[in-house]
């Protein structure tokens, strides 16, 4: 054929919303043999495209949504797209991944990626139908929550089953925390939000109608089969499809994994109580978030009276009940749910709205906050009624809320009067449900995440450390996480470099984490891939594209001025726990966080004192140029 | 001796025909958490957390009468 690549449309859609401009560009297939797609293709573009130092909330930043030749919806996972750009809340590298059909559907119009620039002058909303490309008025969608918003586009295009990625009022107010959402799934970390905010975007809508081009279609066809065979057989993918992330509470409040009381412990003892309350009582069904998916791990819960009454909806994952109850000390299972409910309608991040509030909790108990400072509101640890309103005012930015709108390291540097240590976070972004101090392979995951203290990259820490997950990886000189034990430091700085590099696969493929769990390694996503574009790419060559993407979101974050002290992760969250089964036991703590950063470092080939990868590495990655 | 289990998500489905009363086990006297997870057929690849009377215990912990054992495994993601 062409120089096309299979599996791949070769052309990028370029919106500019200052001009209205709208261009069809095409790849260069030496760039996706490198990047691939998804995370992986977006770092190229922004590493390539965005100036130094720009404000990520200026018309210079842009939005890359990427897929990949995988985002179809016959691929376990497949239903994924990623957002990169610049985070207004961290001013480092981001990505933001989001379950839904908004990827295949992309692909299906024609483009492997979008990228969105400039500011429209006025509200618009874009959409995407093959090779029709509209910017339409939105002024009447501003100030509209987010299913209403997806509710109006739908019939103003009559068609109600086209894909709608929406920002809520919080993006419209520059909400650094603010989300988008595809239905009722977030690309929910790094303000995403505001960046769409930022340019008066409000949502996009995609529709396609072509076919992928397949390499090899009956090796194709085999390799799928082969591994969803694998996903159905798998006890773990049971236990997502019954239980849901959110299942995962109990588990991890005994192992010391779920932090409590705005880290002052990593267990409550409440988790069991609090889950079988939501399983029993609110969950209606699981979900899944892309057509297809064999696991469906999405719950549908309602609360159906009441002060904490809500729609029927789709949320309450792992990370968002734990942020509204043991973040926040609250064991009212329906406030949690409502205000899991309440971020998705104003568009925030539930992590990350949930460790400000624990924060805001903390200042008030410290007099930092003071009760006239905001409303009136009790913001005493455990108030269920605080959370609804603490929501309301940062989504709005009203009152305080405009200052912790900011999120939590801006709104310490802001509130002061000693506030700083109980601002949770990592390169600016708040700290998420899991807890280093029982499974050390974690720390060096959140202090090393491109884009800060995310629950997405720590999947490599914890899952290895406890739950001993080998991912496929020990064959590639992964330690055998049988032979390892969770309280031991050393070691874990190698380990982490190869998990980070395997597990950033997914990412750069736009497919969902959770497949690596259900028992698919990436030498079964080089088999989907190799049949697909006819590459014969193995897992040891996507390792490696994982090594060299890694890396360059790395420089992009050198080149943003970050270095080795953005690495390190908040004292208390090295610390004995303050409370809880695991206050006594000596091996609950971080003691030598920088060894193990060296030992990391020096399994990067990064140097040990600025954090910037050496020449050799660079030279080795195909990146010497930069 | 006799001890109470609890198996938590994905392992409630092991350790079938091995409950003695209910909930309770019967064991030899100081069996160690380890021989009580490998006699309840819980395989080794899985990561397991162990509660005994509330508490963490490694496996080699040695049991006692009346003890009320959890047994969780952490996936660690999501």
């Amino acid at each position: 054929m062409d120089k096309l690549v299979y599996g791949y449309s070769g052309k990028q859609l370029r919106i500019s919303l200052d001009s209205g401009k709208v261009s069809v560009e095409s790849i260069n297939p030496q760039v996706l043999r490198k990047y691939i797609g998804g995370a992986g293709y977006g770092a190229r573009i922004l590493y390539d495209e965005l100036q130094k130092g720009i404000d990520p909330l200026s018309k210079a930043n842009k939005l890359i949504f990427a897929t990949s030749p995988l985002s179809l919806n016959q691929i376990p996972g497949g239903g994924c797209v990623i957002v990169c750009f610049k985070s207004p809340l961290t001013n480092a590298w981001s990505e933001s991944k989001c379950g839904s059909d908004f990827g295949p559907e992309l692909k299906r119009a024609g483009y492997d990626a979008v990228i969105i620039e400039g500011r429209s002058e006025n509200p618009v909303y874009i959409v995407i139908n093959d090779e029709d490309i509209a910017i339409k008025p939105a002024e009447h969608l501003t100030g509209k929550s987010i299913s209403e918003k997806i509710k109006m586009i739908r019939e103003e295009l009559g068609d109600q089953k086209i894909s709608v990625m929406c920002i809520g009022p919080a993006g419209e107010k520059l909400v650094k925390i603010a989300v988008a959402l595809s239905d009722q799934r977030a690309a929910g970390r790094c303000g995403v939000g505001a960046v769409m905010g930022s340019k008066n975007l409000m949502g996009i809508a995609v529709k396609g109608s072509k076919k992928v081009r397949v390499a090899q279609p009956e090796r194709f066809k085999e390799a799928i089969k082969k591994a969803m065979k694998v996903v159905r057989k798998n006890e773990v993918a049971a236990g997502f499809k019954e239980h849901g992330t959110t299942g995962e509470m109990i588990a991890n409040d005994a192992a010391g994994d779920w932090p409590t009381k705005n880290w002052q412990s990593n267990h409550w003892g409440k988790a069991e109580e609090i889950y079988n309350e939501f399983y029993n009582k609110y969950l209606i069904k699981n979900h899944a978030c892309y057509r297809g998916c064999p696991i469906a791990c999405g719950r549908v819960a309602e609360v159906k009276e009441g002060k904490y009454k809500t729609a029927v909806h789709e949320g309450c994952e792992y990370e968002s009940l734990s942020a509204f109850t043991a973040f926040v000390l609250n064991e009212n299972v329906e406030a949690a749910i409502q205000a899991s409910y309440l971020c998705n309608e104003y568009g925030i991040d539930t992590i990350s709205a949930g460790a400000i509030i624990a924060f805001a909790m903390e200042c008030y108990e410290h007099g930092v906050i003071k009760k006239k400072d905001i409303g009136d509101l009790d913001l005493s640890w455990g108030n269920p009624a605080a959370l609804s309103e603490m929501i309301r005012l940062i989504s709005m930015r009203e009152g305080l809320g405009d200052i912790l709108a900011e999120g939590v390291k801006t709104a310490s540097k802001i509130l002061g009067k000693g506030s700083e240590k109980f601002a949770i976070h990592g390169k600016g972004l708040e700290a998420p449900a899991h807890d280093p101090r029982s499974g050390k392979a974690l720390a060096v995951t959140y202090g090393t995440a491109n884009r800060g203290m995310c629950h997405i990259h720590p999947l490599e820490g914890m899952a290895y450390d406890s739950g001993k997950f080998d991912f496929g990886l020990v064959k590639y000189g992964l330690v055998d996480p049988n032979t390892i034990h969770r309280w031991d430091e050393k070691g874990k700085g190698k380990s982490v470099k190869i998990l980070q590099d395997g597990l950033i696969v997914p990412d750069i493929l736009s497919t969902c984490k959770f497949f690596l769990y259900a028992g698919l390694t990436i030498d079964n996503y080089a088999d989907m891939l190799s049949a697909l574009t006819g590459w014969e790419i193995d897992g040891r060559e996507l390792l490696k594209v994982g090594e060299r993407v890694i890396n360059l979101q790395r420089l992009f974050n050198i080149r943003e001025g970050f270095n080795r002290d953005d690495d390190l992760i908040p004292e208390r969250v090295r610390q004995r726990p303050s409370f809880g089964i695991y206050q006594d036991e000596p091996r609950c703590v971080i003691k030598d966080y920088e060894g193990m950063l060296n030992e990391y470092y020096e399994a990067r080939g990064w140097d040990l004192i600025t954090g910037k990868p050496s020449k050799d590495k660079l030279r080795e990655l195909g990146l010497e140029e930069e | 001796m006799e001890v109470k289990v609890k198996l938590y998500g994905i392992l409630r489905k092991y350790g079938e025909g091995k409950f003695d009363r209910g909930d309770n086990i019967i064991i030899p006297e100081k069996f160690p958490l380890r021989d009580l997870i490998s006699y309840l057929d819980i395989p080794e690849r899985l990561g397991k957390i162990c509660l005994v009377n509330g508490y963490p215990q490694d496996v080699e912990y040695k049991l006692s009468e009346g003890d009320e054992v959890k047994i969780l495994t952490v996936l660690g993601g999501g």
